[in-house]
């Protein structure tokens, strides 16, 4: 229906369908307290964010929320039984560099450190996951990162939503980024986790300001673990959603260009473009 | 014969130590991409490199986002997933070496001493700027390689190889279609012969200091009288053949891949260039004025103001130059790449194969207009980029200042240009044809 309103109204849509996402993802904390705040899904599905972004393919479907996302009940509950499952004890976030191309750098540390997370890990592969929602003004190069599940520093990692790398703020949408990281006793040192997610920023909206300010939401961490020895024909993963506590809010100062210059800035530039071009066409003439 | 097999030696010395030193900075390139945090290899390259994987996969270069050239490119780099990831920097050095044995062969054939040919192809291959460029897997060293083949077949009389070659690189790069009216107007009457192979203009260093202004009378002096000439000179048998079979090239080259990728290929490939505005910084002087639009668009006065200089230049240059055909293309190039909407370092690769080969005809001395133009040209260059530095990766808000290093990098360009233009002797690439009265000249000649 949206399609038929044309481009405007499906763009409004896109909107209004992200706004609510935004809204309603914030919520899966308060969603999983109280009820099981654990979740299952195929081993088939790589990735979990695109259930975040639904409403980007289809912008009719309600937003599912995380704690919903059970595949099958059922099956899910013999898995999710009878086991000590890592607890988050500490998480930090801290956006690191400089200019137009900066880092999140994430912190996370897990609780009951020593022998449980050994023994976990012992019996379940089991990986961590990151979900950062990145404000409009921010991208990530799924390429540049791809390169980093090359090296192995990320498992899996996928950009969900709008990844034109070019556009500037005012022309492009807002992405999300996935992150897999593998728990391995060797990649655990003292159950404490560095994981770098290079950003970039894209040019704002004019402003007279001089520095358009771009803020993060806090990222939603999951925890996703099967049982090592995997029954093909029912392979599940559980997903526990690790209900980090909100992080620290990051914010990026992007310079951005004034609309007070547009006068100035086209006159000169069109002249300086003519007397160079008639300087060079009488040189041709004159020597 | 002594010293035919010296001056053999001497440019096989130079090319393999040019070889030898892309194949290390190449090497080199892989240990830095291993193991330093800054790459040494252009991001491009890898953008190639993941449009010929996904070729190879059976898929269309073109999912590989910002994927904006030819096919071809992806196929001449398929070898990148099935060998070696260093295939098509190996690949683009070896063009790059072919660039400075065609600037040999070019000057040869118009009579240039040994001695100033090899510093004018020492001028190609020793150039940081080149060198760097191929092995960090650019591939404009390719399209330098090809448009000074087209020079070669020119002026050797293979017109219809010049104009396979002209329109396959045309469809690879487009730029080069601002030479198509000066290769047009050399292939008009005066191109050939009584034998139907051109007769070259011979380089002679104490002819051109004596007759320099003999020899400019018999250029075209005058804008009028050259578009004259050019109305009623260019409809000739290889001017046309030239045209058809380039512009057959270019459209065969174009329909192929419209029929196997689409949509995608003629808007990333082709009309993303043609209509290409970036509002990020680049060398441009348009870039801000881009930027301070982009939320608005732009009315058709701005977008005809912007393109204003870049014609009236360039038919300007085509109008005076166009015979002195190499001299032609160089000044083109500077004013397209000074002039365009976007201008990144990696196009100046364009200019600097051209210039070799109108070296020997300036009188420029390196002490000190030489010297001079160099640094006016760096030094406005390396000025722009601390306030790109300062933008990008210090986040200070300095636009104004970068619009302005922009202009001041035009102007750079500008005098650069009228310098060179001024200390040139313009020589006609093609004598014109002997008249049936005159051959005791030529026999003198």
């Amino acid at each position: 229906m949206a399609v038929a309103g044309g481009p405007c109204l499906l763009a409004v849509a896109l909107a209004a369908a992200w706004i609510s996402a935004a809204a309603a993802s914030s919520s899966p904390e308060q969603a999983g307290r109280g009820q099981k705040s654990i979740n299952c899904m195929p081993c088939s599905r790589t990735y979990i964010g695109d259930e975040y972004l639904y409403t980007f393919t289809d912008q009719l479907a309600p937003h599912r929320g995380l704690a919903e996302m059970s595949d099958s009940g059922e099956l899910c509950k013999g898995l999710t039984d009878a086991v000590e499952v890592p607890t988050l004890s500490e998480l930090h976030r801290q956006l690191v560099g400089e200019g137009s191309h900066r880092r999140l750098v994430y912190s996370v540390k897990f609780g009951a450190c020593q022998d449980a997370m050994v023994n976990f890990l012992d019996g379940y592969d089991a990986h961590l996951v990151i979900i950062e929602k990145l404000p409009n003004g921010v991208f990530a190069d799924p390429f540049e990162l791809q390169h980093f599940v090359e090296r192995k520093v990320f498992l899996d990692v996928a950009v969900f939503g709008d990844t034109n790398l070019e556009l500037p703020s005012a022309l492009s949408n807002r992405s999300t980024v996935e992150i897999h990281f593998d728990l391995r006793p060797s990649t655990l040192t003292n159950c404490n986790i560095v994981i770098d997610l290079p950003l970039h920023a894209r040019y704002p909206p004019l402003d007279a300001s001089e520095h358009a300010t771009v803020e993060f939401g806090s990222p939603d961490l999951l925890l996703r673990y099967r049982k090592k020895e995997i029954r093909s024909e029912s392979c599940l993963w559980a997903l526990k959603n690790l209900e980090a506590a909100p992080v620290e809010k990051a914010a990026w100062r992007v310079p951005c260009g004034d609309e007070a210059h547009i006068g100035f800035v086209s006159s000169i530039t069109f002249l300086s473009a003519l007397v160079c071009s008639m300087s060079i066409v009488l040189a041709a003439l004159v020597f | 014969m002594a010293s035919a097999a010296g001056s053999a030696l001497t440019l096989r010395r130079v090319l393999l130590a040019s070889a030898a030193l892309r194949l290390a900075l190449v090497v080199f390139g892989e240990w830095q991409d291993a193991h330093l945090e800054v790459r040494y290899t252009d991001v491009d390259y890898l953008v190639f490199s993941d449009a010929a994987a996904s070729v190879a996969a059976g898929g269309s270069p073109f999912a590989r986002a910002t994927y904006r050239y030819s096919p071809l490119l992806a196929f001449l780099l398929l070898p990148n997933s099935l060998l070696h990831a260093a295939w098509g920097k190996l690949l683009f050095s070896a063009a790059d070496l072919l660039v400075g044995l065609f600037i040999d062969t070019i000057l040869k054939l118009r009579g240039i001493p040994e001695k100033t040919r090899m510093w004018s192809v020492i001028a190609w291959l020793f150039n940081p700027f080149t060198f760097t460029i191929g092995t960090r897997g650019n591939c404009e060293p390719i399209v330098c390689a090809v448009m000074l083949w087209i020079l070669i077949c020119l002026m050797k009389g293979r017109v219809l190889q010049a104009a396979f070659w002209y329109g396959l690189i045309v469809h690879f790069r487009i730029y080069p279609i601002i030479y198509a009216i000066p290769f047009v107007i050399v292939l008009g009457k005066s191109y050939a012969g009584p034998s139907g192979r051109p007769t070259l203009t011979m380089w002679s260093s104490e002819h051109h200091l004596q007759n320099n202004k003999a020899s400019r009378r018999e250029g075209p002096t005058s804008l009028l009288a050259t578009l004259w000439d050019f109305l009623s000179n260019f409809i000739t048998r290889n001017a046309i053949l030239f045209g058809l079979l380039s512009g057959f090239m270019f459209f065969a080259w174009t329909g192929v891949f419209f029929y196997l990728y689409g949509w995608d290929f003629l808007n990333e490939a082709l009309l993303y260039h043609l209509t290409r505005t970036d509002p990020r910084h680049n060398f441009s002087i348009y870039f801000y004025h881009i930027y301070l639009h982009h939320q608005q668009g732009f009315s058709s006065i701005q977008r005809l103001a912007s393109f204003l200089p870049q014609l009236i230049v360039q038919l300007a240059l085509i109008a005076r130059f166009s015979r002195d055909l190499p001299f032609c293309m160089f000044l083109q190039t500077v004013a397209f790449v000074a002039f365009n909407k976007v201008m990144t370092a990696q196009y100046f690769v364009w200019f600097f194969c051209l210039l070799p080969l109108i070296l020997p005809w300036n009188s420029m001395k390196l002490k000190w207009k030489g010297l001079v133009c160099m640094l006016v040209w760096m030094g406005s260059q390396l000025h722009w980029l601390m306030w790109a530095y300062l933008l990008e990766f210090k986040g200070r808000n300095v636009f104004v200042q970068l619009w302005v290093a922009g202009l001041v990098f035009l102007a750079a360009n500008t005098f650069v240009m009228l310098m060179v233009i001024k200390q040139h002797k313009y020589t006609l690439l093609f004598s014109s044809p002997v008249k049936p009265g005159s051959k005791v000249a030529t026999k003198k000649e």
